[in-house]
């Protein structure tokens, strides 16, 4: 199968999820799975950030201290784009160390 | 139509990691041997940075398409989590449901659910401010790949977990939030060896949700997008 059927095929299987949640609209959802709900993006994200961090050229290390200067960062100051510029910044004035 | 731009604006704070991020996509995809149409349609048709980038990496070892699809698949699989969430505070027309999720990715849904808007108007935004930011970063690193040889090199894969980070901090409000965290964290790095990543998301995020939902009985102050 050539590329550009194989991009349409990733297109309809990302689609179909995305869109399964909305189609479920109106369901009835008990107190246990409203609590769940609030959960998932904690619980995802949390997966995210962990599967990211050590990255593949051997870093591990100065990306987790430039990542805790992020999350203080983020945490202090409560901006997006400033705590990612710090992480970056951090990140990379490690490396020249 | 403010809300809209209200939703836009509120996703430009994340440009900072997504021009890299959607540059280097580019370059890996172009690199992989895919060309400036198919690495373009990708971001246009797919729209999901992390897929995205493992795909580049199958398609550099010339996997097969059925790897790829369910890759894709398992990777992606978590957005049924968001668009549940989202469809418990919205109420649309099934036309608005089709745009909604054509264009749903985990940066829209952090936006919506930190800003506590949930409205047609500001998802969108958030969704078509990504999408337009995500698809030109695309374009111009598929143009420029020839320049950039390794863009790993850079250590722009960094961004993705920095990203991430910004989006979870300003949720974590209570001590049992945080806990279940640094749960899921944990839990992440005893499995990365065992599992695939798209699995590990799945059953990890399933998992921490229904812990802090057993562990939160006796809360009804919690609902889905609650942050305060």
């Amino acid at each position: 199968m050539n590329a550009t059927l194989t991009i349409l095929l990733m297109a309809l299987v990302t689609f179909l999820p995305r869109l399964a949640g909305f189609a479920l609209a109106g369901a009835r959802v008990s107190p246990f799975w409203l609590r769940f709900l609030h959960f998932v993006p904690i619980s995802v994200f949390a997966v995210l950030i962990v599967l990211g961090l050590p990255g593949a050229n051997g870093e591990t290390g100065i990306r987790l201290l430039a990542a805790a200067a992020a999350s203080v960062a983020i945490w202090r100051f409560g901006s997006l784009w400033f705590g990612i510029l710090v992480g970056m910044g951090g990140f990379w004035l490690l490396r020249l160390l | 139509m403010a809300e809209f731009w209200r939703g836009w604006r509120a996703m430009v704070p994340l440009y900072v990691g997504v021009i890299p991020f959607g540059l280097a996509y580019a370059v890996s995809a172009r690199s992989a041997g895919l060309g400036l149409l198919d690495t373009q349609l990708m971001s246009l048709a797919v729209f999901a940075g992390s897929a995205q980038f493992s795909a580049a990496g199958l398609f550099a070892v010339q996997a097969g398409w059925l790897a790829l699809v369910l890759t894709t698949f398992v990777i992606n699989v978590r957005h049924l989590l968001y668009s549940l969430t989202l469809s418990q505070r919205l109420r649309l027309s099934w036309p608005q449901r089709l745009l909604a999720a054509q264009f749903l990715t985990d940066e829209a849904f952090g936006v919506v659910i930190a800003s506590g808007r949930t409205t047609l108007g500001f998802l969108l935004g958030a969704e078509l401010s990504l999408y337009a930011v995500w698809n030109l970063s695309t374009l111009v690193g598929g143009l420029a790949s020839s320049a950039v040889t390794d863009p790993q090199a850079l250590g722009v894969d960094f961004i993705f977990p920095l990203t991430f980070l910004a989006l979870l901090i300003p949720l974590l409000k209570r001590p049992l939030e945080i806990a279940v965290a640094l749960f899921c964290g944990l839990a992440t790095v005893l499995l990365v060896r065992v599992f695939n990543p798209g699995l590990i998301i799945l059953v990890i995020g399933l998992g921490g949700s229904l812990l802090g939902a057993w562990l939160s009985r006796g809360r009804p102050d919690l609902s889905p997008g609650e942050t305060s």
